[in-house]
């Protein structure tokens, strides 16, 4: 079995255990026969077993992890460190920092993380970077005194929760309101509460109208290579901000999508963003872009499948090269074969949570996958598991995807398949 | 008990193999594989599977019969007289499958490698999955190329392919070096109880 030599490059990759990306990234650096480490914040079975291929990390306290990392090194040197989502980004930043390998400051990394953080650093970038107007609340606070104050339409939103949980728009003090107290219960949770003093605040910022846009992006040295540029095309007004469909290439002018990417860039530098994958989510109208959120990590879920660079065989992987595999190939400044997405236009679908139940049984499938230009219905949902619609849910059924000659074609092929799948709750 | 009490489980993998569960053992001399009518002379049940019309291959291994078939005739169909053969093989004098013989000193075939993984599975990865509720089950071994099934914890679970390539695949690098690769045939989307279950971003 052909295993990556002792001379191969080490990654450690940090794997939130809850994480959709795991095969994507174990994957691609199988392709690239590194040699690869996996930290989870729960430890695996077989960690014992495998000291050099597994390693339990406190995501939670960056800089212990780092220490431990540190101590891990020693015994199988790292060439590289790569985190895949908001917190991890944080401890990779830690963890870079301490040996000097590739990576963000830790100060930028946790300016991505908070929505807050990161609006005040963009504040100051002298309208370069438009963002929203803003301010923070204490969760605890009077919300009928506050829906006195703030202007309208406004959008609340928790500081670290991502895909949307917890977002609300409100057009009016009543609705204020009961957004906040909705808001206010979701940081409450158990596991939300445990973030820290990030839950126990409340960012409530103006609504930007006109259409989202998310980029998927490679800092180099601090400049920014554009990946991909995703048209969201079902609109998000509120009140909650359930994300759908992503295709690329964008359908926006390309005078506005080079707005949109001057924007992500002067954000990153804003911020101190320099090295490895980001993902912004820009909204565009009559004044130019807005810049709405900047992560320091590639696109959530299993998204990345609608991405693939250089050139390949249609219908394989053959010859294909992945985001993943791009992402793990900068951390360990590796050569980049090629950052050009394929010419064939391509999609997504984060299947939409069809209401509060129990998953009892998903039917139409197979007429799904059956949709021409879809090639793949990935049902991530098992039976017997509780769907919870946004704002408070945090996990989505499944994904579609699609590829075919253009976006509007894409598009449809992702709507029709969606229309064939039936969930049965209960 | 007559062999007619035997109790046999059919527990279909895919469309083209069936695991049968046999009461009783079948086989306590490691593990055979038959891929052809030739393969399969001198032991009277894999010849019976055989002569059972789309039957491709056998393997046979304690009180495990994997049947392997090629057609579209489905294993509700094929069962029951890969059933009766089993029974019949077990109620004749004769053991039901000959010891393998392979000259000494010859490379790892598949139905040593097949029993060395078994033993691995069974003494380490077991054990350590179990922890987290899981099981993984080999299937096959076929061309050096390791087939597995997870299930439990292991199914559907957000890091199972963590455990297939740090975990499982690592340990049969380390102590089975014949393998050449490790497929997963588990149907993930399946699993109702994944140990670690995926959320947003």
């Amino acid at each position: 079995m052909p295993r990556p030599s002792t001379l191969s490059p080490r990654l450690l990759l940090l794997l939130p255990s809850t994480t959709y990306r795991a095969t994507a990234f174990v994957e691609a650096a199988r392709r690239l026969d590194i040699a690869l480490s996996v930290a989870s914040e729960r430890s695996s079975t077989f960690e014992q077993a495998q000291p050099a291929g597994l390693l339990t990390l406190d995501f939670t306290a960056p800089a212990d992890a780092a220490a431990r990392a540190a101590a891990f090194a020693r015994e199988h040197p790292l060439a590289g460190v790569l985190g895949v989502d908001d917190n991890t980004a944080v401890v990779a930043a830690a963890i870079a920092e301490r040996l000097t390998l590739r990576g963000n400051p830790v100060a930028a990394a946790l300016a991505a993380r908070d929505k807050h953080r990161q609006r005040e650093l963009l504040g100051r970038t002298a309208g370069s970077v438009a963002v929203p107007r803003f301010a923070l609340y204490p969760a605890d606070a009077d919300a009928a005194a506050l829906g006195r104050l703030v202007e309208y339409p406004c959008v609340l939103k928790p500081l670290q929760l991502s895909a949307s949980r917890g977002v609300i728009r409100a057009d009016s003090p009543a609705e204020f309101v009961a957004a906040f107290r909705r808001v206010a219960a979701i940081l409450a949770e158990p596991e939300v509460a445990a973030c820290g003093e990030s839950a126990r605040s409340v960012l409530v910022e103006q609504f930007v109208p006109g259409p989202e846009f998310a980029l998927e992006g490679l800092l180099v040295g601090g400049r920014l290579a554009v990946l991909a540029l995703f048209d969201k095309p079902d609109p998000l007004n509120g009140p909650f901000f359930e994300e759908t469909i992503y295709v690329t290439p964008s359908r926006l002018a390309l005078a506005a999508q080079c707005e949109l990417a001057a924007t992500t860039q002067a954000a990153a530098t804003a911020m101190g963003l320099v090295e490895g994958p980001i993902h912004a989510e820009l909204r565009y109208n009559e004044r130019g872009p807005w810049l709405i959120e900047l992560a320091a990590r590639p696109i959530g879920g299993r998204c990345s499948a609608a991405l693939r660079f250089g050139t390949g065989d249609e219908g394989t992987e053959k010859g294909w090269v992945s985001l993943e595999e791009l992402i793990i190939r900068h951390a360990l400044a590796m050569e980049l074969p090629t950052l050009e997405r394929e010419r064939q236009a391509a999609g997504v679908m984060m299947i939409p949570v069809p209401g509060a139940g129990e998953l009892r049984e998903l039917r139409g499938v197979e007429a799904a996958r059956a949709v021409p230009l879809v090639e793949d219905v990935a049902i991530t949902a098992h039976r017997g598991q509780r769907l919870v619609p946004l704002p408070e849910g945090a996990r989505y059924p499944g994904f579609i995807f699609a590829r075919g000659p253009g976006p509007a074609e894409v598009e449809a092929a992702l709507r029709d398949a969606h229309r064939r799948l039936e969930f049965v709750l209960g | 008990m007559s062999t007619a009490d035997v109790r046999i489980t059919a527990e279909p993998i895919d469309n083209d193999r069936c695991k049968f569960i046999v009461g009783q053992p079948v086989h306590v001399g490691g593990v055979r594989r038959f891929a052809s009518p030739e393969d399969a002379k001198g032991s009277p049940l894999a010849e019976a599977l055989f002569a059972i019309p789309g039957i491709t291959e056998v393997v046979v291994s304690g009180h495990l019969v994997t049947a392997v078939k090629r057609g579209p005739t489905p294993w509700a169909a094929l069962g029951p007289a890969v059933g009766a053969a089993i029974r019949a093989a077990l109620a004749a004098r004769a053991p039901a499958v000959a010891p393998r013989q392979a000259p000494p000193g010859t490379p790892a075939d598949d139905d040593e490698l097949y029993e060395r993984v078994s033993r691995l599975f069974e003494t380490q990865v077991n054990p350590m999955v179990a922890r987290h509720g899981g099981v993984v089950e080999l299937i096959d071994v076929q061309d050096h190329v390791v087939m597995l099934r997870m299930g439990g914890g292991c199914q559907g679970c957000g890091m199972a392919d963590v455990t297939l390539r740090q975990g499982i695949e690592a340990m049969l690098h380390q102590h089975v070096p014949g393998v050449k690769g490790i497929v997963d045939i588990t149907d993930h989307s399946a699993g109702s109880n994944p140990y670690f279950a995926a959320a947003k971003k």
